[in-house]
């Protein structure tokens, strides 16, 4: 839950603006600081580039020289007008010469703008001129006048005159340039001292930028810590949550199985009391007594599937199944429904649905029962119709597709929309009437989901409904040939000494009254240690075991029962009785070294198919499936192939043998599967169905119940043989060559 | 063509052969295509020092028709010494440098006046200074700073226009010496 303090630590809007805005600002101040100093650097440049074009510096030199210049040529003139020395007119002229291109200079350029303002430049520059007009009449390019003494001696004065002058003009330059080389040093340090303080300036604003980005760092990561502890919160809250509802899982589970242990003994009781002879209004009691019975323990499973699927316990455990086999026990089942209302029941299977699928018969089962069993009870009148077909789904996979419509009351959309949750049903008032966990739907479409499948529904008020419930099509593969399905409870072989273990006086007392009914005799103790010391006394033949029992439960019992010194009573078939249907529980049995496993509540049924597979009483050569093969062959090439394989039997077993030694489960599989696909084909049912339990129970069987399988499998060979001589198709067996084919 | 064969003589006869051969190769690589000729008209300019190519006592004289023989080289740029931009047109110093065989790491200008001043031989390669002979395609007089001006393409690069490519630039040129 946010508090306020958590709301603040997350920060408000008004705080994050107002930390933003001082960032932008500082940004913003930033940038024009950078300006400011690319400007002044820019006016630096800018001051030494002009300096450099102007070239003012190189001005006084300039000056200097005329100067110097001026001294010769006054020098070589002097000279020239001495009487003692011979007058070289070729050097005054060339003097001359080069005087005047250095005045020049002072006349024009760069350098005039130095002598400009300078007191009296002008009137210097003019005596220049004018003593170049006079000079020029004998030493210009066209001279008018010749260059003698007394030309030179004449305007010696005035060439003398102008000393004086050009010593001023120099100076005036010279400190002219001084003035703008300080001037232009006291611009320079301006602008660095500008620069100076800009990037002060720069490095505080810089500090104060990284201390505002610091700071938000800062508050980020306490606001991760924050962020953090609220989420080990959420997540520590939600483990709490997920526990409460695992435990009410678990408290829902535990409840159901402990009201259907009672409960089943409590139905046991109902069924027999049946038997004891009532009146006719005592039996019309009884059956509203086992209406209600039925319909609490329809709840009670419903419950349980629920908390199983919601906790995800559910396995699924894929078969090839008989399709057509399974719908017409679902009809068989619902007919009764139906025919109580004046209601048709079509169920419509397409000829292209495979007779044959690969899934978990029970579950689809009771998927099927529910959508039918739901259509029934919300319709009056008209016709439930279950449509069975094969389509393509949209992955491009084949789809099993079964479709319950009928004509019902139908719903409008917001029915639709809550059809599937908990506890919802159709009509609140109807519900009522119908009766019903409303738990179906969801547990179907649960079941249906983890088939990887779904179950969706189309419906108008009055018009009636229909509910799709689709799957994905698998085949097993073809020599997978279907085992015949347990016949109806029959009597066992011989007569068992069954040992129970069982705790609660009403189980044992059903208990009894089962095994009586089977031909067995029972022997009961009250927990595990009294079971372990029973056998201690005596042998026999197989024990029936509680799971949750006082002092030593089933588990331990099975454990100290296999570690018996004596090696036929540590070996006694072991079958365990257990409310819960959890497949853990399950796999701690067999782990144990228990060789079966009954769900409660047992049925005759149940028990006697357990026994069955135990000590089998499954007919070595069923009759009907020996006539059925005898049908597609001659009785001659039958019996060769019966003899051929019967020869084969000890090397199979060989094979077996060893597959169990080396712990090759797959290799065993293997095996297994061809001696049975080879014995059905044959109709030899005891060996193929001892095979089929090897193939079965290859992977997940403990060892000593494989090993006693195989040793079953090799007891059948010779009792297969004995009863297919009876049956006519084996002749004894020196005659067997001899005898001429006999069709029948 | 020398033959290789045996033709009757000592081998040291042979060998001196050789030597003269090689000796002529050697001063045949020195000498330049053509031989710097001896000026006929007035000097005005005479490049002295390391040259190996004098045609008059140690040093390399040239009159204006041996200048303007060279391959003429003209642009127009700024200077401190005109208010406008001026054409200049003249042989190149390499060249001029080049046709006495001058080779140095330093050269030393002198103007009529006696202004010296010094430039690395490595100016005139990397720069394109000419020796000026026209100023806006007219011969210049002394008092113009003729008849020769030393002068930087200064409007070429900019590093050029500076104090002391303008101290470099002698005008009234009357003697290189090659240091």
């Amino acid at each position: 839950m946010a508090t306020a303090e958590d709301r603040r630590a997350l920060g408000g809007p008004p705080r994050g603006w107002l930390r933003f805005s001082w960032l932008g600002l500082v940004g913003f101040v930033l940038v024009l600081v950078l300006l400011a100093v690319a400007l002044v650097q820019a006016r630096q440049f800018a001051l030494l580039r002009h300096a450099v074009q102007v070239g003012d510096d190189y001005v006084v030199p300039m000056v200097f020289q005329a100067e110097i210049e001026q001294l010769r040529l006054r020098d070589q003139w002097q000279r020239a007008a001495d009487e003692r020395l011979p007058l070289d007119a070729d050097a005054l002229r060339l003097r001359y010469e080069i005087w005047i291109s250095r005045v020049e200079l002072l006349d024009g350029g760069n350098a005039r703008r130095l002598i400009d303002g300078q007191d009296g430049h002008l009137p210097t520059l003019q005596q220049l001129r004018d003593f170049i007009a006079a000079a020029d009449r004998a030493l210009g390019p066209t001279p008018t006048a010749p260059l003698d003494r007394d030309f030179v001696r004449a305007l010696l004065p005035q060439l003398e005159a102008l000393t004086a002058p050009m010593h001023e003009l120099s100076l005036g330059a010279a400190h002219k340039v001084s003035e703008q080389l300080m001037q232009r040093g006291i611009t320079v340090r301006e602008q660095n001292q500008l620069g100076l303080g800009l990037t002060l300036f720069l490095s505080v604003l810089t500090l104060a930028f990284a201390y505002i980005a610091l700071r938000q760092v800062r508050q980020l990561r306490e606001r991760r810590l924050v962020l953090e502890e609220l989420a080990t919160k959420l997540r520590l809250a939600r483990r709490e949550a997920e526990a409460a509802s695992d435990a009410k899982s678990a408290f829902l589970a535990n409840m159901s199985h402990e009201i259907r242990t009672p409960f089943h003994g409590l139905m046991g009781m109902l069924s027999l009391l049946r038997e004891t002879g009532l009146t006719p209004r005592q039996v019309d009691y009884l059956r509203t007594a086992t209406e209600s019975a039925d319909h609490l323990l329809a709840l009670l499973n419903d419950i349980l599937d629920m908390s199983q699927l919601e906790s995800g316990r559910v396995a699924l455990t894929q078969a090839p199944v008989d399709l057509r086999g399974l719908l017409r026990d679902v009809e068989a089942l619902m007919r009764p429904q139906a025919n109580a209302k004046p209601l048709a029941l079509h169920i419509d299977a397409d000829p292209a649905v495979p007779d044959r699928i690969l899934a978990d018969a029970t579950r689809l089962k009771q998927i099927i029962f529910n959508l039918l069993s739901n259509a029934i009870k919300f319709t009056d009148r008209g016709a439930v119709v279950l449509d069975v077909r094969t389509r393509e789904g949209l992955g491009g996979e084949p789809e099993l597709v079964f479709a319950v419509s009928d004509t019902g009351i139908g719903m409008d959309e917001a029915t639709q929309a809550q059809l599937f949750n908990r506890f919802v049903q159709g009509d609140s008032t109807r519900s009522r009437r119908h009766g019903g966990t409303g738990l179906g739907l969801e547990i179907s479409r649960n079941l249906a989901r983890l088939m990887r499948g779904d179950i969706t529904v189309r419906s108008k008020p009055g018009e009636g409904s229909c509910f799709t419930f689709h799957l994905p099509l698998q085949v097993p593969p073809p020599a997978a040939a279907p085992l015949a399905a347990a016949k109806a409870a029959a009597p066992a072989s011989r007569p068992l000494q069954v040992l129970v273990a069982e705790d609660h006086p009403v189980n044992r007392q059903y208990m009894a009254a089962l095994l009586e009914n089977l031909g067995h005799g029972a022997h009961f103790t009250t927990n595990g240690e009294e079971a372990v010391e029973a056998l201690r006394r005596r042998r026999f033949d197989v024990v029936l075991m509680d799971l949750h029992m006082p002092v030593l439960d089933g588990v331990g019992a099975t454990r100290a029962i296999r570690a018996l010194p004596d090696a036929e009573r540590s070996t006694v078939p072991i079958v365990a009785l257990t409310a819960d249907a959890f497949a853990e529980t399950r796999d701690r049995c067999l782990v144990a070294g228990m060789n079966d496993f009954l769900t409660k509540p047992v049925n005759l049924e149940r028990l006697a198919a357990s026994l069955r597979r135990l000590f089998g009483t499954e007919a070595p050569a069923a009759e009907a499936a020996v006539a059925m093969a005898l049908q597609a062959m001659s009785r001659e090439k039958l019996a060769a192939m019966v003899e051929a394989f019967l020869e084969q039997a000890p090397e199979t077993v060989q094979r077996l043998r060893a597959a169990v030694r080396d712990a090759q489960p797959l290799a065993l599989r293997t095996n297994a599967h061809a001696a049975k696909g080879a014995a059905l084909n044959l109709g030899l049912a005891g060996l193929a169905a001892t095979a089929e339990a090897l193939h079965e129970g290859a992977a997940h069987l403990p060892a000593h119940e494989v090993a006693r399988l195989v040793q079953r499998y090799e007891d059948l060979v010779p009792a297969t043989r004995a009863a297919l001589q009876s049956l006519g198709v084996l002749r004894p067996q020196l005659q067997t060559q001899s005898q001429p084919a006999v069709t029948g | 063509m020398h033959d290789f064969g045996f033709d009757g003589r000592g081998a040291g006869a042979q060998r001196r052969d050789w030597l003269r051969l090689g000796g002529a190769l050697v001063l045949a690589a020195a000498l330049p295509a053509h031989a710097l000729q001896p000026p006929t008209g007035p000097v005005v300019l005479t490049v002295g020092g390391r040259v190996r190519m004098p045609n008059e006592g140690g040093n390399a004289q040239f009159d204006m028709t041996m200048l303007e023989a060279l391959p003429q080289t003209s642009f127009t740029t700024r200077t401190p010494w005109y208010t406008q931009a001026r054409r200049f047109t003249g042989p190149l110093l390499r060249d001029v440098l080049s046709a006495a065989g001058a080779q140095g790491t330093l050269i030393r200008l002198t103007a009529l006046n006696d202004y010296r001043v010094d430039m690395p031989f490595d100016d005139a390669q990397r720069h394109d200074v000419i020796v000026a002979r026209l100023l806006d395609d007219k011969p210049m007089a002394v008092r113009d700073k003729g008849p020769l001006f030393v002068i930087y393409p200064f409007d070429s690069r900019p590093e050029l226009r500076g104090a002391v490519y303008y101290s470099r630039s002698a005008w009234q040129l009357r003697k290189i010496d090659v240091l």
